[in-house]
């Protein structure tokens, strides 16, 4: 009964997400391929919290021993990825705030 | 018309005099203060060089770029690259000129091991240069003795071409990168160095990897 009622818990949770998603994509502020990312991830987390065993079938499959590991290994891999493309926008703003700060430096010649 | 770049941050008791010495081996000296918190710029002016002012803190290599843009537009022939806290010699710089023109270089790189005159530390010329010159293989740019050292002259040509896009200290290997990518030539010429400080060390060289490694995902 508590697993049914965290499971319904969850999946509301997981539907305000994917609102709140579509409602940002809708005001532009997510471009289609983020939008994209963040819905396909709650769906995901929510088939695994309605059906646990999914992770252990593709576990196996791909010769993991348990589920929980293999979603483990995903979440890593996922979160430096995250990490890597966010030190690349950082990059990105150094670089147009160089080309600001070096603009307002020659405009005083 | 031949222009000395000189970055400086916070270099109040070195810059007078190293602007008042580059004036008697170049046309116009071009400091590019970085957001001093002393009087580096008033310093500056005193001497005779003409200052160009980042309003925020960007880096060495930021500030060289931002000379060159200046330089490409009052159409300078050579600029000399020239650190601010005294560490180069000026008696280096007619005769690296020379070696470059008659070379037919398009871009001369001072080195440190070309003769005795530099007392370099002992860890840093065993242990980081190589590692430095590993790392600049790893990245392919040219292959050169001294793989990081802040006196350079380059012409109009390589002026055009090495556009700096690295902000810190990784400009040193991009514009060895830039050499080789648009094919200039190259020489390097013995200069002196004067440790005031130690200069790069371990953390410095991992930022280095970090930003040239970063670097490589950006137009």
């Amino acid at each position: 009964m508590l697993l049914l009622l965290f499971k319904i818990i969850f999946a509301l949770l997981a539907l305000s997400a994917v609102f709140t998603v579509w409602n940002k994509k809708q005001k532009t502020l997510l471009g289609p391929k983020a939008t994209f990312f963040w819905i396909v991830l709650w769906l995901v987390i929510t088939l695994v919290v309605f059906w646990p065993n999914s992770t252990q079938i593709l576990a196996e499959y791909v010769g993991i021993g348990r589920g929980v590991d293999l979603v483990i290994y995903i979440s890593i891999a996922c979160l430096f990825y995250l990490v890597f493309k966010m030190n690349i926008k950082i990059e990105g703003l150094k670089r147009d705030l160089t080309n600001v700060v070096r603009k307002e430096s020659l405009k005083e010649k | 018309m031949f222009i000395a770049i000189v970055p400086a941050y916070n270099e109040e008791k070195r810059i007078a005099k190293v602007v008042s010495d580059l004036l008697k081996s170049v046309d116009s000296v071009i400091v590019i203060d970085d957001k001093s918190s002393d009087n580096t710029i008033e310093e500056a002016k005193k001497s005779g060089a003409r200052v160009l002012q980042h309003k925020i803190n960007l880096g060495q290599g930021a500030a060289l770029e931002t000379g060159h843009e200046y330089a490409r537009s009052i159409g300078a022939d050579y600029v000399l690259h020239f650190d601010g806290d005294g560490q180069f010699c000026v008696e280096d710089i007619a005769p690296a000129l020379k070696n470059l023109k008659e070379s037919k270089a398009d871009i001369l790189f001072g080195s440190r091991f070309l003769d005795n005159r530099s007392k370099v530390p002992f860890l840093k010329k065993y242990f980081l240069l190589p590692i430095g010159r590993f790392i600049n293989k790893l990245f392919g740019v040219v292959s050169l003795k001294d793989s990081q050292n802040g006196f350079r002259i380059l012409n109009r040509n390589a002026l055009e071409k090495i556009k700096i896009t690295q902000n810190g200290m990784a400009h040193a290997t991009e514009i060895m990168g830039l050499t080789r990518k648009h094919n200039l030539n190259y020489v390097e010429f013995p200069v002196k160095v004067i440790y005031h400080e130690y200069g790069q060390g371990i953390g410095g060289g991992v930022k280095i990897v970090k930003d040239l490694f970063l670097g490589k995902f950006l137009k």
